[in-house]
Parts: structure tokens; C-alpha cells; sequence
């Protein structure tokens, strides 16, 4: 009895215990004089800064192992201090060097033919193929353990037969390695681990839960790793101002905003960038992309691995399926055929929250969305393509114009911050030379774009109306009510005016200083005006918060595509038929299934026994099951498709210690 | 009796609300949501861009600005939504709509922003005209915030409803009918090639995960043997959505009684399986003890029967034990099985539970949640007075 009353009195001691040393040990590490508090004003969040820069091509583009190119970036507090390891670029250059990529490839694709994994392998911040991909000019780093070696020892980490190299301080070459605990990355971590042990580098790993690695306050955002490992998505217009221009690096000091996580600050990349972020012209585009991408591999402050791949199957019996890794599959679906029956059941993970695309813009709104609207344009391979457009209307092929003006106090501008404002002292924008410039009195000459979309003759809705301007008014205004539900509304808040021309055509017209580069996508939709609702009310008369929860617009939408949607059984399928009135005549397969199958096992399983005929991409990822659909389609059973998805792996490396 | 049942449901009402603070406010301070994705977008350059308002009709439409004991609140009774006591109070502070930004600057020069106070707050009278439920505690569980997006809470669970009853309902009663018999029997033939039989698949149905059995079933039973040219079963989903042919059965029309039943067999069967192992293990230890105890004996020694003996003097008795275990079956049967669902894509509430967590739908989830603590509570009553029904010299008062 003693014995248990004295233990348990000892057990409530060591709890208590427990809480108080925590709480203890949180108090003692207080700094010791408390900081001066300042209130900050609550702003937007402002963009990079949009300014076009011109740069002077470079003379010298392709230098390999180029010592120390790296401009100190303009910070004198956190991170401030170089890292003693990672500081130095040829430490960087060894890392890549020494990583044999193709052998990290093999270790999460096994399935992939030996050429298929090369196809992964990425040299530069752009997936292989793009427009914007620099060939010339880049440093590439294949595999080369001596380089790497040779260049550890120049920089002073000798090996002293431990295993694991030091400088003459005695400090190990030991850096920590930072990645999520997804078991694809552990897998290619262990084997880099390796390359990095036969280096001489030893790494520790931390294998992070995602909630912590990209948590807002946390991991990644608050730079808080030495090499840290994640993924980016390539899409066509490469953008990479956020990720890497000087003024984009998060610090304690600006709030950690940026996603430039190495702290890299290349003047002559930060410019380059910029201005490739800021100019309509794709040559012009192309250049500066380049140049970025020369001193981007040249300092190595981010190992590009290489592209994630993903695989798509369908039975045989579907022909003109045509999976790509920038559009989704079903972009063609009205050219698909079948050999025999007249179904398709396509196999999906996610079932869409609505069909409205204002309010849902994933890859389970977009898919069937293909089916049952008019598509203005698609982008396979990187790029754009006109489809229901006549053409993407661009300045060089007269569709858009981009002409000088003069605005004066009063007018409302797009400043640099990319908030519509009316000019008045003190207001920044980008006059028409690219100039950042502040505005005093007077006028000041600016850009101003306007884009004229024109659509093909003969589109009609479901129940045979043709489309006509009334549709694409009551887009306009829908789409842009704040009230809709949308995630943002950038394109409204940059837009002057919309003209309506005609049944087929509008000009949208950006405020002055609004450059967006990919302005031949941003096309208004169309919403059936005529139609009238269960209720008897006219769609064009229904206030746009109730949009949302409109049957007949999230559910039921009215057709332009070539399918009409029949119906929707929540938590199992969609049921599609052809559109008769499909303004390119009625597709060739009259059925079309959407299936919801959350388990990628499971989809797998019912391809294999017909009950579906199409896992896309998005469904059938990367994961183990693929070996099973590619075995399949080796034995003729199905056809099977690898695509290099637009999702790259890389390694970043932090320049700075906190 | 009757007090018995007063204090009971008194207890029950405590413990509701318990647990739906615990549970609401469990997956409001879980990491991730809707801002913090959104947070990460705001990063993006480009015509895409997320601002701070985009950010704050977000957090609006999720509630997140409310503080949390309000929008509990709100949640469980629908109150409050606007100024309680007239122009009174009207300007009480209820949440934040707006965090504040402080820059500290240390002595040593350094700068930091962080977030700390609230720039912008929200007073009761912005509450009125925002969208309500009238309370979960009036049957009204809200809007789904994603999976179906401005509808309904209720109109979701209905859909899913149905197939979680029939697929657990038929799981149980199977499992209750082979598996109670088998532990019985076992028991009364301890020891013997039945006995070891029976722990052996016992063994290892309680050691394998569903999803194991799962995906090994639809292996089998359903890849391997239609690639074999054998009659198999569908590999998932409730119902069809065209005819299919199985080898020796002929055609089967989609949507038909027999796709139903087909679909039905492998969830079922691995469900049954699987509560079958479990429970057979435990009827049978509660009847060992049992028939290990004097008055079995003294009524063997009396000359009764001995299958009278077995049903009604041992297996009653060995029944309360097992009783308490079956009080969990009524949540059961409403929460369906999260994991069996996912495997063979039955469209239950069990796979809409893992959905709603994994996209943020806390309406969805919480709704789940409660009506699961409920139904818990009131099979725990169940039991309760079942025990008197099995043993009647327990009294309840």
C-alpha cells in the first residue's frame, strides 16, 4: 500500500516535472534585452517589382566553374552570414557533380527503359522541350566524381582518410539534408546520400513531415535547411521572377516573403529574369531566359534533378487518346474513337466540387469541363493552340496591340505593386519606356494592351441557341463580381474595359502599365444568357453569389462541347452523351462515364478488367502500380504511356547561415 | 429504471458535448487547410496572383475569422449571428479579420516581422448577414465548404447513407451469425482440429490489415481470374455503369440486382472475415471461462442436457462480456469501414470521411464526426440495458 501510494505520488512528481521544464527552459531562452516593437501596416501583398531591364547579352556565357560569381545579396542582418560550406561555389559545383543523377532516376523508376529515364534528367530550371529550355551556353554537370573531388580539395575540404572530408580547421564536410517523408523522395535521398558518402560529404537527413517542410511559419519558408530537397511544376510560361530574383529572398526583416529559399542574389540573373517575366516577346523571351539560365547553372545554387514521370493507360479499343504532361487528356476527346461499343468510362481520383470552372479550377472540374465546353485554346507540349479561337491573338499577328499612351493625374493605371490606382504623386509605375518611375505631375507615356478574341462561326449551346455577345457579357460580369466565389480576380482588377464587337468577338483592354505575357489566353467565357432556370428566373438575372449553388450552373451546365452532361451520381460517376448540336458535329463515341475511383489500386484493377477504359495521368501518378499497367501493355493488353511530368525534383542549396 | 435513463442521458449530453469541442477544435488546429495552401499561392507572381483580399474572402467563407468558441458556437446552435442584446454589445469583439504585423527590432540591428495582435477585428454586428446553419444541435449540419461546395451537409451524408448501412449491415449480421457459432463451438470442442483450425484463420484474419485482404481479394478473385478466362467479381464500386460478361453467368446488366449483389460480395466478405476472427476469438474465451464455472458443472451433474447446458446455461452467461463489445456496432454501422470503402471504391460514408479530411471540409468531417459520437454513445445505452435482457440479475438504477 505504501509502495503504490509513494509511486504513484512520484509519478505525478515526474509529470509535473515534465511540464514545468519545458516551460522553464522557453522562459530562459528570452534574449535578455527585449526588442523595440514597430506596428507595420497590413498591405497587399505586393508583387516583384515589375520593372523591364534590359540587359547586354553576355560575353563570356558559357565559363564552367567560374569562381565566386555570386553577388552578396543586400541583407545585413539574418542570413547574412555566407555559409561556411555552402558559401562556396565550388563546394556547390562538386555536389552536382558528384550526384549521379540517372542512378537516383532508377531507384524510384525502375519500370522506365534506360532512355526513358535519361528523358528525365533535367540541366536547367526549365523541363526539357520547352520553349524557353537554354541549350547553349548552360553548364551541365554529368556525372563525375573525380571533378567533384578535385574541386572539394581546391576548396579546401581535404580527405584525411575518415571517410569524411575537413578543412584545416578540423570542421567535417557534413551538411543536413531537408526533405518530406513522401517514401519516393527517401528513396532517391538514400541513393544521393551515398554519392555524397563516396565524395567524401557526409549528409544527414531529415525526413520532415510536408505540414512542417512547406508550412507557412515553417521549413521552407522560413529557410530553415542547409541542402533541402522539394519539387516546382513547369508550365509554359516559366515565370521564376518569386523564385529567383534578388529582391524575392525571404528574410525575417521583409515578413519571409519570396520564395527565393537559397538567398541567391545573381544581379546579372536577377535581371535577366525580370525581364523575361516582363516582356511580350517571345524572342525576346527566349533570350533572357537563357541568359538566366546560364548563370543559374554557372552558380549552382539548385541542383535540378529531374522531371517526376507519370503514366496513362487505356484499353485498346480506345483510338486518338493522346496524353501529354501540360494538358489534360481529354482536351481531344471529341476525336476519339472506339473499335467496338459505344462507351467510354474513363477512370478519375477526384470528384469535382462543381462544374463551374470560376469556382473550381482543378484537374477534376478541368477534365470533364472539356467535354461540355467550347475550348478556346490548349497547351500541349508547353504551349499554346488555338481551338475554338480563330487564332490566339497576339501582337504580331494583329490580334493585339500594345500602344503608347499618355495618362495624367486622375487616370487609373496598374502600378508596380499590381493594384489598379488612380495616378497621383508618389504613385510607382513602369512607363512605356520599362522604366520604374514615380509619378510627380503631368503625364507620363505608358503601355497599353488590348486583345481582341475572336471565336469560330457557328458555336451553339446544347439546346441550339448559337452563342451570341449577350453570353459573353454576362461572363464578363459574372466572373468578375466579387460576389462569384472565385479564388482571385487579378485579370478584372487589370482590365479597362471589355468592347463587345460582336456575336464572335470582344477587345479586352488592360489598364495602362498591365503587361501580362501571356495575354492571348486570358479569354472571357460564355454563360447561356436566354436560359431559363427550374424556378423560372432567367440565368442572366440570377444575382452572382447564388451562382454557386445554381444546379443548372455547378451540376447541369448547358453545353457548347462536343458531350451534354446526362447526370451526375454523387460519390461514383458522370454520365455523358454527345451533343447533337456540337457546332463540329456529334462525336463518334455517343457515351462517355466518369468514373470516381479514389484508390489508385483499385483503378488500376479495373482497368485490367475493362470495367474502365481510360486512367489518365493525374489518376494513374507515378507510384508502384504503373509497373503492373506497363507490364500489361508490353503483353499487348492495353496501351500505356510514360510522360515526363511538368513536376521537377531538385536539391536548393542555402547560401546563408541565420 | 427511469432514473437509470435520466441520468444516462444527462451523461450522454455532457459527453456530446465534450467530444464535439474536442473533435471540432481538434481539426480546426490541425496543420495545413485552406489558408495555408492559399498562403503558399500568394507567392506566385503572375495574372494569378492571390492577394490579401482573396486570402480574407477565403477565411470568411471558412469561418476562420470567428473565434473558435464562437464559431463553435454557431456550429452547434446556430447563435450567434449578429448582436445578441440589440445595439448593445453590437461592437463585442468575435474575431479577427485582419492578423496585425509587428516588426521587432532588436538591439543588435536585426529586424523581424511577425504576426502578433489583430489588425482589423470583427465585431457581433458584422456577423448578421452571413450565412448560418441553425445549428447542428437542430439537425442542420451546415454547407459542405469543398466536396460539394455551397450545398448542403445533409444532401452529402444522404447520398452516401445508403450504401454504408447495406454494406455494414451485412458485414455485422454475417459476422454476428458465423462468427458467435463458431466461437461456441470452439469453445465446447477446445482443443480440437475444428478448435486449432479456427484460431489458426482466426490468427490471421485479426493480424492482417483490411486493405491487405482487400487488395488481395481483388487480386484473386477478380484480376487473376478474369486474365484466367474464370467467372470473377468486379473489382469495386457499388453498381456498374455498363453490362459486363463473366465467364459461365453470361451477361450482366449494369445497374441490375445481380451487378449490385456481385459488387457486394468481396467488401462483404472481407468485412465479415475480418469481425468473424475477432469476435469468435472472444465469444470463445467467454464461453471457456464460463464452462470452467461450478454451476455448469452442477448442471451437467444434474443430468440437463448438454446442449442446454451450452446455450442456455453457459452461452448466456458468456454473452454480457461479448454485449459490450457490440456497443460500438451502431457507430459502426453509420461510420462504415474508412479503409475497405477506399479499397474496393464503395461510395459509403466512411470514404467521404477520409475525403472531407484530406480536402478540408470540416462541415463534412465535423458532421461525421458527431453523429458518430451520437450513435456511440447510444449504443453504450443499448448495452446497458441489454445486459439486463442477458443477465437478469443485473438491475440498472
Amino acid at each position: 500500500m505504501t509502495m503504490s501510494t509513494f509511486s504513484k505520488r512520484s509519478i505525478a512528481g515526474l509529470m509535473l516535472l515534465g511540464m514545468i521544464i519545458p516551460a522553464l527552459a522557453a522562459c530562459g531562452g528570452a534574449p535578455a534585452a527585449a526588442p523595440i516593437k514597430e506596428t507595420v501596416v497590413v498591405v497587399q501583398t505586393a508583387p516583384p517589382e515589375v520593372q523591364t531591364v534590359v540587359v547586354a547579352p553576355t560575353a563570356d556565357a558559357n565559363a564552367t566553374a567560374a569562381p565566386e560569381a555570386t553577388a552578396e545579396p543586400t541583407v545585413s542582418e539574418a542570413f547574412s552570414t555566407p555559409h561556411p560550406i555552402l558559401g562556396d561555389v565550388k563546394v556547390r559545383q562538386a555536389i552536382a557533380y558528384c550526384s549521379n543523377r540517372p542512378e537516383m532516376i532508377a531507384s524510384v523508376y525502375p519500370f522506365l527503359s534506360t532512355e526513358e529515364q535519361a528523358s528525365l534528367l533535367m540541366d536547367t530550371n526549365v523541363p526539357k522541350g520547352h520553349w524557353a529550355e537554354a541549350t547553349d551556353g548552360i553548364t551541365t554537370y554529368p556525372f563525375d566524381a573525380e571533378k567533384g573531388m578535385a574541386l572539394l580539395d581546391e576548396a579546401g575540404w581535404k580527405d584525411d582518410g575518415s571517410g569524411v572530408r575537413a578543412n584545416e580547421a578540423g570542421d567535417p564536410l557534413s551538411l543536413s539534408f531537408t526533405t518530406t517523408n513522401a517514401q519516393f523522395r527517401q528513396t532517391w535521398s538514400a541513393v544521393f546520400i551515398q554519392q555524397m558518402a563516396a565524395c567524401g560529404i557526409q549528409i544527414i537527413p531529415t525526413y520532415a513531415p510536408a505540414s512542417w517542410w512547406f508550412g507557412n511559419s515553417t521549413g521552407l519558408r522560413h529557410r530553415d535547411f542547409e541542402l533541402g530537397a522539394y519539387a516546382w511544376v513547369g508550365e509554359p510560361d516559366p515565370k521564376g521572377q518569386t523564385l529567383y530574383a534578388c529582391n524575392q529572398i525571404p528574410l525575417p526583416s521583409n515578413g519571409w516573403e519570396g520564395q527565393n529559399y537559397m538567398g541567391w542574389c545573381n544581379e546579372k540573373a536577377s535581371q535577366a529574369i525580370l525581364a523575361a517575366n516582363n516582356t511580350l516577346d517571345r524572342a525576346e523571351r527566349i533570350k533572357q531566359y537563357a541568359i538566366f539560365e546560364q548563370e543559374f547553372t554557372k552558380d549552382m545554387v539548385s541542383l535540378p534533378l529531374f522531371n517526376r514521370t507519370e503514366a496513362a493507360a487505356a484499353s485498346n479499343n480506345v483510338e486518338g487518346f493522346k496524353p501529354n504532361a501540360t494538358e489534360y487528356y481529354t482536351a481531344n476527346i471529341g476525336e476519339w474513337k472506339l473499335k467496338s461499343g459505344d462507351t467510354v468510362v474513363l477512370g478519375f481520383t477526384q470528384e469535382p466540387s462543381s462544374l463551374w470552372g470560376t469556382i473550381e479550377s482543378s484537374a477534376s472540374q478541368r477534365i470533364p469541363a472539356f467535354l461540355i465546353s467550347s475550348v478556346s485554346f490548349t497547351k500541349y507540349d508547353y504551349d499554346y493552340q488555338a481551338v475554338d479561337l480563330k487564332q490566339l491573338p497576339k501582337l504580331d499577328n494583329g490580334g493585339a496591340t500594345n500602344t503608347d499612351i499618355e495618362v495624367k493625374a486622375g487616370d487609373k493605371v496598374w502600378n508596380t505593386d499590381g493594384e489598379p490606382v488612380d495616378l497621383a504623386p508618389g504613385v510607382k509605375v513602369v512607363n512605356a519606356a520599362g522604366e520604374t518611375v514615380t509619378y510627380e505631375s503631368g503625364t507620363v507615356t505608358m503601355k497599353q494592351l488590348a486583345v481582341t478574341f475572336e471565336y469560330n462561326e457557328g458555336i451553339k449551346w446544347e439546346d441550339g441557341q448559337p452563342l451570341v455577345k449577350a453570353d459573353f457579357e454576362l461572363a464578363n460580369k459574372i466572373d468578375c463580381d466579387p460576389e462569384s466565389g472565385a479564388q482571385d480576380y487579378t485579370i478584372c482588377k487589370s482590365t479597362a474595359k471589355v468592347d463587345f464587337l460582336s456575336d464572335t468577338s470582344y477587345t479586352v483592354t488592360y489598364l495602362p502599365g498591365v503587361q501580362w505575357p501571356e495575354y492571348f489566353i486570358y479569354a472571357i467565357g460564355a454563360y447561356p444568357a436566354h436560359q431559363v432556370l427550374s424556378d423560372g428566373r432567367k440565368l442572366a438575372d440570377v444575382p452572382a453569389k447564388e451562382w454557386q449553388t445554381l444546379t443548372e450552373i455547378t451540376e447541369k451546365p448547358l453545353s457548347t462541347g462536343p458531350y451534354v452532361i446526362d447526370s451526375w451520381v454523387k460519390g461514383q460517376s458522370m454520365t455523358f452523351s454527345a451533343n447533337p448540336n456540337y457546332y463540329k458535329g456529334a462525336p463518334a463515341i455517343s457515351k462517355v462515364v466518369i468514373k470516381f475511383i479514389a484508390d489508385t489500386n483499385q483503378a488500376v484493377a479495373q482497368l485490367l478488367t475493362g470495367e474502365v477504359d481510360v486512367l489518365g495521368n493525374e489518376t494513374l501518378g507515378g507510384g508502384a502500380e504503373v509497373q503492373q499497367v506497363l507490364e500489361a501493355a508490353k503483353k499487348g493488353d492495353l496501351q500505356a504511356f510514360t510522360i515526363a511530368s511538368p513536376t521537377w525534383e531538385h536539391i536548393d542549396m542555402n547560401m546563408f547561415v541565420k | 429504471m427511469a432514473a437509470f435513463l435520466v441520468r444516462r442521458l444527462l451523461q450522454m449530453f455532457l459527453v456530446t458535448i465534450v467530444a464535439a469541442i474536442c473533435s471540432y477544435s481538434l481539426l480546426y488546429i490541425s496543420p495545413g487547410g485552406p489558408i495555408e495552401t492559399l498562403l503558399a499561392e500568394k507567392q506566385n507572381g503572375g495574372a494569378n496572383r492571390i492577394d490579401q483580399s482573396d486570402i480574407q474572402r477565403v477565411i470568411e467563407r471558412f469561418e476562420l475569422d470567428i473565434n473558435l468558441p464562437i464559431r463553435f458556437s454557431r456550429w452547434l446552435i446556430g447563435w450567434p449571428n449578429g448582436p445578441i442584446f440589440g445595439s448593445f454589445g453590437a461592437d463585442w469583439v468575435v474575431g479577427c479579420t485582419t492578423p496585425g504585423k509587428v516588426r521587432l527590432r532588436y538591439p543588435d540591428g536585426r529586424t523581424e516581422i511577425v504576426e502578433e495582435g489583430c489588425e482589423n477585428t470583427l465585431t457581433l454586428a458584422e456577423l448578421e448577414g452571413r450565412k448560418a446553419s441553425r445549428g447542428v444541435a437542430f439537425g442542420d449540419f451546415g454547407e459542405s465548404q469543398v466536396i460539394l461546395r455551397g450545398r448542403p451537409v445533409t444532401d452529402l451524408i444522404g447520398s452516401r447513407l445508403f450504401y454504408t448501412l447495406y454494406l455494414m449491415g451485412g458485414a455485422v449480421g454475417l459476422a454476428l451469425l458465423i462468427g458467435v457459432p463458431i466461437g461456441v463451438y470452439s469453445a465446447v470442442k477446445q482443443y480440437s482440429r475444428f478448435d486449432y483450425t479456427m484460431t489458426s484463420i482466426a490468427f490471421v484474419g485479426s493480424s492482417l490489415p483490411s486493405f491487405v485482404f482487400g487488395i488481395f481479394a481483388i487480386l484473386i478473385l477478380s484480376v487473376l481470374a478474369k486474365q484466367a478466362g474464370l467467372p470473377y467479381l468486379p473489382s469495386g464500386d457499388a453498381v456498374g455503369v455498363r453490362d459486363y460478361v463473366i465467364p459461365l453467368l453470361g451477361t450482366i446488366t449494369a445497374g441490375s440486382f445481380f451487378d449490385r449483389f456481385l459488387r457486394f460480395l468481396m467488401p462483404c466478405g472481407v468485412l465479415t472475415f475480418i469481425n468473424i476472427a475477432g469476435w469468435s476469438r472472444f465469444v470463445r474465451t467467454s464461453m471457456l471461462e464460463v464452462l470452467s464455472q461450478d454451476y455448469v458443472r452442477t448442471a451437467r451433474a444434474k443430468g440437463v442436457k448438454e446442449s442446454a447446458v451450452v446455450l442456455k446455461h453457459a452461452l448466456r452467461n458468456s454473452l454480457i462480456p461479448f454485449v459490450t463489445l457490440l456497443a460500438g456496432v451502431l457507430a459502426t454501422l453509420f461510420g462504415g469501414a474508412l479503409i475497405t470503402e477506399t479499397v474496393f471504391n464503395w461510395p459509403g460514408l466512411g470514404r467521404l470521411y477520409i475525403d472531407a479530411l484530406s480536402r478540408s471540409d470540416y462541415n463534412v468531417a465535423n458532421a461525421l464526426l458527431l453523429i458518430n459520437v451520437v450513435l456511440l454513445l447510444i449504443g453504450i445505452l443499448i448495452t446497458d440495458i441489454l445486459y439486463t435482457v442477458v443477465d437478469p440479475r443485473i438491475r440498472l438504477g
